[in-house]
């Protein structure tokens, strides 16, 4: 197989400026690591040294409270050396996941499922970034780049849900379970990612062969597969705890419970905080319903592309998932350029991203008001997570928007580059 | 609704009057306009617009000639404003309508208001010798009734009334005594000399003041009023006469006049794409800029700024006695002789002026012993730092009073450093923390720990002590032996001369622009203000009387210091860390003694031991410009955000703009207007700026080819990081020739730039548009940013920025010769706002050498953990290296 240049160069560049930023900056890591905006209380990677500690110790990780992550990730990390002495391996390791990650976007970029599915194919098909690009937008992206050197363990569920699509989009049915069966064991949310998944391993299975499988069957089996998948992860994690559960109310009660408050660019904190302890079950109840609720009614709508209706509930997961950092926005950047055929079409463009930049600036200015000059207050903070949330869900609702047209332009082509109006 | 048919039908029909008023020409409208505003204006009580703006005699004078202009459009009172707008707009809209817009302007601008006017005050001054002011439209009233009835009298020359003839012109003087006899407050003189005035009009003496036609035409051909200005009524109207052909020839749009045309004008508007998307911004921009600096001198006014108050109600300032006096006195000369003798002993000099002020061992001992004596825990702390070649150390001593009443869970910090921040000698200050130390230690009040600190300077001796009271300091400097609780608020004495002092200057600005907690600020001056009746002062302002001028500079002044973001005593070291400190210094030769500034001390001590929480009630942004007034942050951060408001908008337009090619067609207005690609792409159709390479006519989007601009404004920024590193490592004495060297480089980079861009294949014009339309997003970006944290340092930066959004890139269609010339002046000017440039002409202004500066920033940053630096090499110089460039592509 002879080596892609272009691609050699990419991965290389990226790696070397993960290791540059790591030699030039010694301190850069822990600082990340320290920022509400990279790691949160299921993602940080100090709690995992927290629980890694434990776990040497032969101790229940769980114990004391501040570790709520997966336990299989314990003995990978004690392969590892401390990474507070050696920083590097640790460095060099989620580098590595890193380019993994990005191998998978190129896959799925190469399939070109993104234009041209098995119900849908764009008129705009030519206008398209190929696989090393859209690897080089994952891979060059700041918040990709905060994340990997913040040591923040949301890397593996992205990669996961991104191994997932690949593994989909290439036709590996039973491999795309199991990986999302993975990033679902991790953190719970990528299982509402199942049904756009299973339909396009449905779209993929019906277009190789043939013969069209019964829709129900198909799911049914997969799920069960997913299932299982999960249940197998369990069973080895219950090899390393032993009581089922305090670990399944240490990790998936405490990323549905929602219990610890600690800021995060999200919505859900400063809600909480200010709510009344008696409607908390209520709203909570409401909150993740709204969050499942996406899931479902995008898959309908947007049936005949579900590889999109994937990457929009990623981007939504980015500003409603209870503990939200920026590797979720990352992983919903590092989607967007497969669509680069309908950027044309969008309409909000310059003003989202200058609202995500403005918060992205002034995110860190003001918490660092409210926390360490003590002359801001939360409200600082909350009302930049707020912009911040508005211009994620502008580029979401902008990108919906110019699918749908795209898809009405395919049926109707004689209103091609006719004005709309929404009515 | 039918009407009864036994009504006679309405005498006046409305919707002929509404289609009068719809068609009232263009000055008519001003000047109603204007009469309205002005009338409206008075409403307010601070600014008297009749006083303003009347006819006075007695205020006539070369700077109020304006007056002779005014007047007519001001008017007393409702009743006064509306009977003359009813008399005038009528006459007026004949007259404009027979002469022209232009024309009309030039008169009654001119000749007409300033004649009557002139007649007016001759006789009234010095004839009748008295002063009654006049104002109104009833001067033009009467004046173009004056020249009607001229006009009339050519053609009807007498009324007959029975035998009697009466000629026609005479009707203006019996309108004018009738409104004499009539109605109260009317100036017939004023009348008169209008009516006057107004027969010369219609007897075309005054035609010499009517602008050539020739000249009128050429104006209106040229700025092409007739298609820009609604309701214009050209000079060719004359032609016509007064009923003559409406003017609608030659007007495009053809709606002029119609109800609908305020609609066609805006429509008008919306459809001219130059003005929309280049000239439109540049406006904003430059309102946007001029707005931000008028918005930062209105604050000094009373209006704008408050006078301040304390919030925090347990801080009681100025409640409890001070007992600090009497025998104390005696301790502390004490002190001071033991701590004199001490002085230059090891150098061996008789001289008193001679001897050595540096703090040796034996007074380091000495302090140690007096404070142990007193009882308190003592320890030391060695420290050295090492900035731009030069090595700082020292070692401060430190004791602690354990609260008797508290848990050692807080603590105050009183500072008094062996030199002053400017190097005097400290020996009053230091001598009365010892004094302070031992009364303090007797008292049993204290629930706050206080902690006497002692550096040998006040530049990097608080900073050791403080970095590490929390952990934080660098290696060379030594952890503390003995801690106490969180600081809950800082003081810093400085005496630094034998006389008795006048007043206390009190220095509160901290390491990049943070500011103690106002409540701080306000405890010191009413405790020493209102309790001891020491005067206080602030920013250097030793002569304060409450002007506007003062406080303008006091907070300029202020303003400057927070900007550069250096320590400005011993205290700044203490705002990174979140505690209020400020600096108490004397100043001035009075009668005040270092008892009274020993009383101060006390009393805010005992102020601050009072807290039962950090001080957080007050504002922590502020301008002071005054010991008691003050403007918060939500009155003056709109300057700075105006400011950086000024990049934004002219990135988005600019972004806008790469958006389109130049459409060939242009003629295609009837596509629907909803659709907003097309109309955009008509709106830049005759952009010029944007060179045609639309190989495929039919697509009107233009790709924008970002992958490069993105590089270079990104690299840039990356790139300011080299510049930033090279001034904080130099050594002090080469900083002068590596000033002069960045400003060699500096001249060069942007054309290097901008030559390399344009041997790049993609065209120049759009890469130099994105270029700058990137580059002044992330400028409007990381200034709005900065606001938030230092407000006078966005706000100077901004300002010296401010030309970047103004150059552009000179198009290639311009003859070479002006291109040049244009964009080698273009450079040389943004040459001369270059960040190391600004430093030479600030260095020069202020009298202090460049090696100075530089080497207090390296220092700041190697020790104060000062950022300012870091906004100039990564924020201000990279988006003027892409304004050079941008300019320089003209050139290529």
């Amino acid at each position: 197989m002879p080596v892609d240049r272009r691609k050699a160069a990419v991965f290389g560049g990226a790696l070397a400026l993960r290791l540059l930023l790591l030699l030039l900056f010694p301190s850069l890591p822990d600082l990340l690591t320290g920022r509400v905006e990279v790691s949160t209380p299921v993602t940080s990677f100090k709690r995992l040294q927290e629980g890694l500690f434990l776990y040497n110790r032969n101790a229940s990780p769980y114990d004391g409270g501040v570790f709520h992550q997966a336990p299989l990730l314990l003995p990978i990390f004690s392969l590892l050396p401390n990474a507070q002495e050696y920083p590097f391996p640790t460095a060099l390791f989620y580098s590595l996941v890193d380019l993994l990650n990005a191998s998978a976007l190129v896959t799925i970029s190469d399939s070109a499922q993104a234009v041209s599915g098995r119900l849908y194919s764009s008129v705009r098909k030519q206008i398209k970034w190929d696989g090393v690009v859209v690897a080089a937008w994952f891979l060059f992206n700041p918040f990709t780049i905060a994340t990997c050197l913040g040591r923040s363990t949301a890397v593996f569920t992205t990669t996961g849900i991104l191994y997932a699509l690949s593994a989909a989009v290439q036709g590996q049915n039973l491999n795309s379970m199991l990986a999302l069966g993975f990033a679902s064991y991790l953190s719970i949310y990528p299982a509402l990612l199942f049904i756009p998944l299973v339909l396009l391993c449905y779209d993929r299975r019906a277009q190789r062969s043939n013969i069209t499988p019964s829709t129900a069957l198909f799911v049914v089996k997969h799920f069960a597969v997913f299932l299982l998948s999960i249940a197998g992860l369990l069973g080895i994690s219950l090899l390393i705890i032993g009581d089922l559960f305090a670990l399944i109310s240490a990790t998936y009660g405490f990323q549905l419970l929602v219990p610890d408050l600690t800021p995060n660019i999200g919505l859900w904190w400063y809600f909480f905080i200010e709510i009344f302890d008696s409607f908390r079950d209520f709203f909570l109840g409401v909150f993740w319903l709204h969050l499942t609720a996406y899931a479902g009614s995008l898959t309908v709508r947007l049936r005949r592309q579900p590889l999109f209706v994937v990457t929009s509930l990623l981007g939504i997961f980015a500003v409603f998932k209870p503990y939200p950092s920026i590797s979720d926005a990352s992983l919903y950047f590092a989607l967007l350029p497969l669509y680069r055929h309908i950027f044309p079409l969008m309409r909000y463009t310059f003003f989202s991203v200058s609202a995500l930049l403005y918060a992205s600036l002034l995110g860190p200015a003001f918490y660092h008001l409210w926390i360490y000059a003590g002359s801001g207050n939360a409200n600082f903070f909350y009302a930049i997570t707020l912009v911040w949330s508005l211009g994620l869900s502008l580029v979401i609702a902008d990108t919906i928007f110019a699918a749908l047209r795209d898809e009405w332009e395919q049926e109707n082509p004689d209103q091609r580059g006719r004005p709309v109006k929404q009515v | 609704m039918a009407s009864p048919a036994a009504l006679p039908p309405l005498p006046f029909n409305p919707s002929r009057v509404r289609s009068y008023v719809l068609r009232l020409p263009l000055f008519t409208r001003l000047v109603v306009l204007a009469i309205i505003v002005f009338w409206l204006l008075e409403f307010q009580t601070v600014w008297s617009v009749v006083q303003w703006g009347a006819l006075i005699p007695d205020e006539i004078g070369l700077s109020t000639m304006y007056r002779l202009n005014t007047y007519p459009v001001i008017h007393t009172g409702f009743f006064h404003a509306f009977i003359n707008l009813l008399a005038l707009v009528p006459l007026l809209e004949r007259f404009e309508a027979e002469h022209g817009t232009l024309t009309a302007i030039a008169l009654f601008i001119g000749p007409l208001s300033t004649f009557p006017a002139g007649i007016y005050l001759l006789i009234e001054k010095f004839v009748l010798h008295s002063n009654t002011s006049v104002a109104g439209a009833s001067v033009w009233v009467f004046l173009l009734l004056g020249s009607e009835s001229i006009r009339t009298f050519k053609s009807n020359p007498y009324f007959s009334l029975g035998n009697y003839k009466i000629p026609t012109w005479t009707s203006p003087l019996f309108a004018c005594a009738v409104v004499w006899m009539l109605v109260s407050n009317t100036s017939v003189l004023g009348h008169l000399s209008a009516v006057l005035i107004g027969y010369l009009l219609g007897l075309g003496y005054l035609k010499v003041f009517v602008p050539p036609e020739k000249i009128l035409r050429w104006i209106e051909g040229k700025l092409n009023l007739l298609g820009r200005l609604p309701h214009y009524v050209s000079v060719d109207q004359k032609t016509y006469g007064r009923f003559g052909v409406l003017p609608t020839a030659g007007a495009p749009g053809g709606e002029r006049g119609t109800p609908m045309s305020f609609m066609a004008a805006l429509r008008n508007l919306r459809n001219n794409p130059k003005f929309l998307f280049v000239r439109l911004p540049y406006i904003l921009s430059f309102l946007c800029v001029v707005a931000g600096v008028v918005w930062l001198f209105l604050l000094p006014l009373d209006d704008y700024s408050r006078k301040t108050y304390i919030s925090e109600n347990a801080l009681l300032p100025g409640q409890v006695h001070a007992y600090f006096s009497g025998s104390e006195q005696h301790i502390f000369r004490g002190y001071k002789k033991e701590l004199e003798g001490l002085l230059g002993d090891n150098a061996g000099d008789e001289v008193q002026e001679q001897k050595s002020e540096e703090r040796t061992p034996v007074i380091s001992d000495k302090i140690q012993s007096i404070l142990k004596a007193a009882g308190l825990k003592v320890a030391t702390q060695g420290y050295q730092y090492t900035s731009s070649g030069i090595t700082h150390e020292g070692e401060n001593i430190y004791a602690i009073i354990q609260a008797p009443r508290g848990d050692a869970t807080e603590a105050i910090v009183l500072v008094a450093a062996w030199k002053t921040v400017d190097g005097e000698l400290n020996l009053n200050g230091v001598s009365l923390a010892l004094t302070l130390a031992r009364y303090f230690k007797r008292w049993s009040l204290w629930s706050k720990d206080i902690i006497f600190v002692f550096p040998p300077d006040s530049k990097s001796g608080t900073q050791a002590w403080i970095d590490a009271y929390h952990d934080m300091q660098p290696p060379t400097v030594q952890p503390l032996p003995l801690k106490s609780g969180a600081l809950q608020g800082g003081l810093v004495i400085e005496y630094p001369f034998n006389h008795r002092f006048e007043n206390l200057h009190i220095v509160y600005d901290g390491v990049n622009g943070q500011l103690p907690n106002l409540d701080l600020f306000n405890t010191a001056v009413s405790i020493s203000g209102g309790q001891m009746g020491i005067g206080t002062r602030l920013q250097e302002m030793w002569e304060h009387n409450g002007s506007y001028e003062k406080r303008l500079q006091t907070m300029l002044r202020g303003m400057v210091k927070q900007g550069f973001g250096y320590a400005t005593g011993a205290h700044s070291s203490f705002m990174p860390y979140h505690i209020d400190a400020i600096t108490l210094q004397t100043q001035g030769n009075g009668w005040q003694d270092e008892m009274a500034l020993g009383r101060t001390v006390e009393g805010l001590c005992r102020s601050l031991n009072n807290l039962l929480e950090h001080l957080h009630q007050s504002f922590f942004f502020y301008l002071l410009m005054q010991t008691h007034r003050f403007v918060s942050i939500g009155t003056y951060l709109p300057s700075a955000m105006l400011i950086a408001g000024n990049f934004t908008i002219m990135a988005i337009s600019i972004w806008l703009r790469t958006g389109y090619y130049e459409n060939p067609k242009s003629s295609d207005t009837a596509a629907a207007p909803q659709d907003e690609k097309s109309e955009k792409a008509q709106l830049a159709a005759k952009d010029q700026g944007v060179v045609a390479v639309a190989q495929q006519p039919t697509e009107k989007v233009a790709e924008r080819q970002l992958a490069l601009p993105l590089t270079l404004v990104v690299g840039l920024h990356l790139l300011g990081l080299i510049p930033l590193y090279i001034f904080n490592n130099l050594s002090h004495d080469t900083y002068t020739l590596a000033t002069f060297t960045s400003i060699a480089i500096n001249a060069a980079l942007p054309l290097l730039v901008s030559l390399l861009l344009s041997r790049t294949p993609t065209t120049t014009q759009q890469k130099a548009h994105l270029i700058k339309s990137l580059s002044l997003l992330l400028l409007g970006l990381f200034l709005s940013t900065l606001a938030t944290l230092n407000f006078s340092l966005s706000f100077m930066i901004g300002l010296l920025c401010a030309p970047l959004s103004f150059v552009h890139r000179i198009t290639p269609e311009t003859s070479p010769g002006l291109r040049y010339a244009l964009s080698l002046s273009g450079l040389f000017f943004l040459n001369l706002v270059s960040p190391p440039v600004v430093l030479l002409a600030g260095c020069a202004y202020y009298g202090v050498s460049v090696e100075t500066v530089l080497t207090e920033a390296a220092f700041g940053w190697d020790v104060w953990g000062m950022w300012t630096q870091v906004v100039v090499w990564c924020v201000w110089w990279p988006a003027w290296v892409v304004g050079g460039a941008v300019v320089g592509t003209s050139m290529f």
